[in-house]
């Protein structure tokens, strides 16, 4: 039986990525797809000038022994802004460990953003209060999650759109694969934004997939899939939007395949050298995607050198603000190991936690060993 | 819930309820149908619940343990999902995320295998990565054990990868009173609860009393006794019945301890008993290195070492691949193989020789 | 030594000027803190350095250009963040592995002196027995193998235990207790001998082995003596005198006269001292025990009655010290409590004698030569033969007898 009203054609992506402003800054017509208005595209500017600074300053704090880890999104401020601003306020967002960008820019304060990347917690913030999921760190698994919510969702007649988050390397996992094909035979309102920039790790996609494009995959679930320059914010915002719109109205499951580049290595402490050239790198500078938008609101007037400017210290403020806030030790509880295991600690984890307080008490009476001068 | 309300009110009134009308009379009822009463009933009382996996709506499951919910409570709330287990455990996690509470079926034992990632990295571990603001009101069912002759991978026992993982409540009911009992407490929990149902006792009949709940973290001395404390659960605790039985007529007097919650352990009750008979030996189907049994001997003997008149034993499967049809009976646990075991408990330098002498 | 490498300082940039240092070599910087301003194509950015010690070396100098990626500032790890020896430094997905755990100081620990002999292992619950009945698992045998004391062992000897608490008779004169009934079992019972009972079993059989034994015995009128004894205590009189102590007294005036009977044999010798140790039996629910009271010559009589009640107690309540069990140089024995007349008692090793009194009783008796009842008693007194011959040892039991039949006679040997 075949379930898809649509034919395999239209599932299929179409020839090149969908554009709305070329990497020179100059505006490219799409059939059925308008350009945002200045209004957004303004605040996509804004957005990721402070998205990246906070990303330099994350890897900056890392270098500095401030953070543990930070897999950076540098070069992807066009998607990780450009579908963030795509939500309404009701819908949900699945992110990975590498959108940390993306979670700030949804509202939340960006030291809890943090918390995860420091070593502090396993997550920082209340999902429930910017509809954010915590940082999901097994690949693809949180695919599933959306798909639920957003099924959850409809069952109780709520307008909800759940967008989740994956990379090229997930589309390899079979949480993806279910999570597609559990989307598309719910018909749940879920956007699969994958954020292709090249590599899982150190896999070039042409090991992870044989398929045309990743987006093609859709059609063997029934669902649509589309190709757009993952650094054309402009596109990508237009695209999600779209996405989200149409699940709202119930057209069901979209995957949306967005071509960018990871500029940072996979982490701060990843040699990206070993598999990729410089040339490669130096490439995709000239696709920069802040600098594109900008240009083409500075071709257009809408952003004068002073508003810039402006920008910048504010950018650079908050960046001081973040540096500022993260001299702040780590807050550690051993207590809070104990705390959130179950609903209720059962007796035998009371009694390990008060093994664990006896522990640290004989630690202060005793006093710590000098071992220094073994 | 209006959107459930509005659905399903018509579909619910021609509900069946033969197991209903059966407990009504005071007749037994057998464990698979206990399980369908409660699952019934939460969906009742709870507008929230939803009941799926494969082969649950239509069919009513391969054991019938959901037979005629679908009919009763409409596709909406009990439906059938793509053969997929991950992603019926994964989408019931984001489903709880969204305030309902998923009743999953993972169909046999060992399928439940491809869904191991969402249980430990994600079931076991929301709350606490979350500090408690997201909760996982979620209830995987998995029918377990062997005992019915099946083909390969439909008998294993895989409780122990589960009791291992911290946030998980992991349960099993020997009988149906507790199958009713404890079906109905596990929906109700705010933990995530792995029910393992043993399947070889599906047709065991009991008369149940749907007022009995059956608390989710207590073990019960099934059948008092003076000499050797048996700790059983699930498919096991009928043979380490029987055991006991046959033990009374060679003059032993057997304790039976029907654990009940295999994750969190009830220490006192386990422990009152031994102190007591000063004997124990823990019975399961899952081979025995590094099974259950492991950590029940080391609480036992940790929390009772004074009053052990005989290390603890334990009888359980071999340390083999589940065994085919053919030969499945030399593996499982059996009434003789428990009753030599009860004679290895060093009763010769025991008080009870001088009892016996005087 | 750790460099700084001038890290990307944003939109994809690749170098900086040199604007101006605000350290120089030699000066110590703490982490984060701000050592040099740079400008890019953009703006001018203070740097803060990620790791705190010393300064060893700023790698260009103001207005030179420097590529991204090229040392800055290189910093002795003076005071290295952390990084120790065997640390592996950041890793892909974390921190990375850090020096070693912080230790807590441990105080040393006392070992419990070694016994001397440490009974074989036991398990658990055999030893929670004995702790519970206060057995001492040392003198337990251990009928195991290997001498394994086994849940059994213990068993019996606690079954002992109560079987003798039930068994011994009061040491008041004429309370009787009936048998035991656990001792109606048609099976035997062993009771071990071990601990005190033990080390008076092995006593008495050196004794009788080693000691080359004879006994003299004598009937005396001992009314003058209860009556004698009325006297003193008349009017609730404290300390109460007692038979013991009257017959102690005696028996002290007498091996002044005789004390070679007060002697000890100890390596082919005979030693003699004045002091007198007195020793007395005392039966006790662990058996029979021997306290000894040190210089009983110098004591009054009421001083040796108190001395000799409060050493009854002891024995009695199991508090009584080793030092107090021996040392004895005479032994006195009123065995008259368990109601029989006479003994051959068993002289305490390695002491030369030992004096008993049997019961008080009225028998028919010749005073004046007419037939009357009077209160009787027979005195006893074995003696080792070696030591002295049985004209001492007579002399010793009728000067003994002597004073029981005319108590006011001591008087001339006060």
């Amino acid at each position: 039986m075949v379930t898809s009203q649509l034919t395999p054609e239209a599932l299929l992506p179409a020839g090149a990525p969908v554009t709305l402003l070329a990497a020179d800054g100059r505006p490219v017509p799409v059939d059925d797809l308008d350009l945002p208005d200045d209004e957004v595209l303004l605040a996509l500017y804004r957005m990721m000038v402070h998205g990246r600074r906070f990303d330099v300053q994350a890897t900056a704090l890392t270098k500095q022994g401030r953070l543990a880890v930070y897999p950076s999104a540098r070069g992807q401020e066009a998607c990780q802004i450009g579908a963030v601003h795509a939500l309404r306020e009701q819908d949900w967002l699945f992110p990975t460990y590498r959108d940390s960008m993306a979670v700030a820019a949804r509202g939340v304060d960006p030291v809890q953003v943090l918390t995860l990347l420091r070593g502090e917690w396993h997550s920082g913030y209340d999902p429930y209060r910017h509809r954010v999921a915590p940082q999901c760190t097994p690949l693809a698994t949180n695919a599933l999650h959306a798909v639920g919510l957003a099924r959850a969702a409809v069952i109780k007649g709520e307008d909800t759109v759940a967008l989740v988050m994956l990379g090229d390397g997930a589309t390899s996992e079979g949480d993806t694969h279910e999570a597609l094909n559990f989307a598309a035979v719910w018909h749940a309102p879920v956007v699969f934004l994958v954020q292709n920039n090249g590599y899982a790790i150190s896999v070039p996609l042409a090991k992870q997939t044989a398929a045309p494009s990743l987006a093609a995959k859709g059609v063997g679930y029934g669902m649509p899939g589309i190709v757009v320059d993952g650094n054309d914010a402009a596109a990508v915002y237009a695209v999600v939007r779209r996405a989200v719109t149409a699940a709202a109205a119930g057209a069901g499951p979209v995957l949306i395949e967005a071509l960018t580049y990871r500029m940072e290595a996979h982490t701060n402490a990843d040699d990206a050298s070993r598999y990729r050239s410089r040339e490669e790198v130096d490439s995709w500078l000239a696709r920069d995607p802040v600098t594109r938008l900008r240009d083409y609101l500075g071709g257009r007037g809408l952003l004068s050198a002073g508003a810039r400017a402006e920008l910048d210290a504010e950018a650079e403020a908050a960046a001081a603000q973040l540096r500022q806030r993260m001299q702040a030790e780590v807050r550690r509880d051993p207590a809070d190991l104990f705390r959130h295991v179950y609903a209720e600690p059962p007796p035998a984890l009371r009694r390990q936690q008060q093994e664990l307080a006896a522990e640290l008490a004989a630690f202060e009476e005793a006093g710590v060993r000098d071992d220094s001068d073994r | 819930m209006t959107a459930i309300a509005e659905h399903d009110q018509d579909v619910a009134a021609g509900r069946a309820d033969a197991a209903g009308q059966a407990e009504a009379a005071g007749q037994a009822v057998t464990m698979a149908a206990a399980l369908n009463l409660a699952l019934r009933d939460a969906l009742t009382t709870d507008d929230s619940v939803l009941v799926f996996g494969e082969d649950v709506g239509t069919l009513g499951g391969v054991f019938r343990v959901t037979d005629g919910l679908a009919a009763a409570f409409g596709p909406t709330r009990v439906f059938d999902t793509p053969l997929a287990e991950s992603g019926i455990v994964g989408t019931a996690i984001g489903m709880a995320m969204n305030g309902l509470r998923p009743v999953v079926e993972m169909q046999f034992d060992a399928f439940a295998y491809p869904a191991f990632e969402q249980i430990t990295s994600h079931l076991a571990k929301i709350r606490n990565r979350t500090k408690g603001r997201v909760e996982m009101p979620i209830v995987i069912r998995i029918p377990y054990g062997g005992g019915i002759g099946g083909v390969e991978h439909h008998c294993d026992s895989s409780e122990a990868y589960y009791t291992h993982t911290p946030g998980l409540r992991v349960v099993t009911p020997g009988t149906a009173a507790d199958a009713y009992g404890l079906l109905r407490e596990a929906i109700e929990s705010p933990d995530p609860v792995i029910f393992l149902e043993p399947k070889r006792r599906y047709w065991t009949k009991e008369i149940l009393w749907r007022e009995d709940r059956t608390p989710l973290d207590r073990a019960v001395v099934r059948r008092p006794g003076a000499d050797v404390t048996l700790i059983a659960y699930g498919g096991a605790l009928g043979t380490a019945l029987e055991a006991a039985d046959a033990a009374e007529t060679e003059g032993r007097s057997v304790e039976v301890i029907d654990l009940r919650s295999l994750s969190p352990f009830d220490d006192e009750t386990v422990t009152a008993s031994v102190r007591r008979t000063g004997r124990a030996i823990v019975v399961h189907e899952a081979s025995r290195f590094c099974g259950y049994g492991a950590e029940v001997a080391a609480r036992v003997s940790e929390q009772c070492f004074h009053y052990l008149e005989a290390p603890v034993l334990r009888v359980a499967g071999f340390d083999i691949p589940y065994p085919p049809p053919s030969l499945e009976e030399y593996h499982l646990p059996s009434v003789d193989r428990i009753l030599d075991a009860i004679e290895r408990l060093q009763w010769q330098d025991t008080a009870a020789a001088l009892r016996a002498a005087s | 030594m750790a460099a700084f490498l001038l890290p990307d300082l944003g939109e994809g940039l690749t170098e900086a000027e040199i604007v101006s240092w605000h350290v120089q070599v030699g000066d110590v910087v703490a982490v984060d803190q701000e050592v040099v301003e740079v400008e890019t194509a953009k703006a001018v950015v203070e740097i803060p350095v990620p790791f705190a010690g010393r300064v060893t070396q700023l790698h260009a100098g103001p207005g030179e250009m420097l590529a991204v990626g090229a040392p800055l500032i290189t910093v002795s790890d003076e005071a290295a963040s952390g990084r120790v020896d065997g640390a592996s430094g950041n890793v892909l997905i974390g921190y990375g592995t850090a020096g070693t755990q912080q230790r807590r100081l441990r105080p040393a620990r006392k070992d419990p002196a070694a016994a001397s002999t440490r009974p074989p292992v036991v398990s658990p619950i055999v030893r929670r027995l004995a702790r519970t009945a206060g057995l001492d698992l040392a003198a337990i045998h251990g009928s195991g193998r290997d001498g394994l004391i086994t849940r059994q062992d213990v068993d019996r000897a606690i079954e002992a235990q109560a079987a003798g608490r039930r068994a011994a008779p009061a040491p008041d004169a004429g309370r009787r207790t009936d048998p035991a009934p656990a001792a109606r079992s048609a099976e035997p019972v062993r009771i071990p001998i071990q601990g005190v009972r033990k080390i008076a079993a092995d006593k008495l059989s050196r004794s009788r082995r080693e000691i080359p034994e004879a006994t003299v015995w004598v009937d005396a009128d001992a009314t003058e003596l209860l009556s004698l004894r009325a006297t003193l205590n008349a009017a609730d009189a404290e300390p109460r005198i007692s038979l013991l102590a009257l017959l102690s007294r005696f028996a002290i005036l007498g091996l002044r006269r005789h004390p070679e009977l007060n002697a000890r044999v100890e390596d082919d010798a005979i030693v003699m001292g004045s002091p007198v140790h007195l020793g007395f039996a005392a039966q006790t629910d662990r058996g029979l025990l021997v306290p000894v009271i040190p210089d009983a010559q110098a004591r009054t009589l009421e001083q040796l009655s108190e001395a000799l009640t409060a050493a009854t107690q002891r024995a009695r309540g199991g508090t009584l010290r080793p030092a107090e069990l021996t040392g004895g140089t005479f032994t006195v024995n009123n065995y008259g409590v368990f109601g029989v007349d006479g003994s051959a008692p068993i002289i305490n090793h390695p002491e030369v004698a030992i004096l008993g009194i049997g019961r008080i009783i009225e028998r028919p008796w010749i005073v004046r030569g007419q037939v009357t009842a009077r209160q009787l008693t027979q005195l006893t007194l074995a003696f080792d033969h070696r030591v002295c011959d049985g004209q001492t040892a007579g002399g010793f039991l009728r000067f003994v007898a002597d004073c029981v039949e005319s108590p006011a006679r001591i008087m001339r040997y006060l």
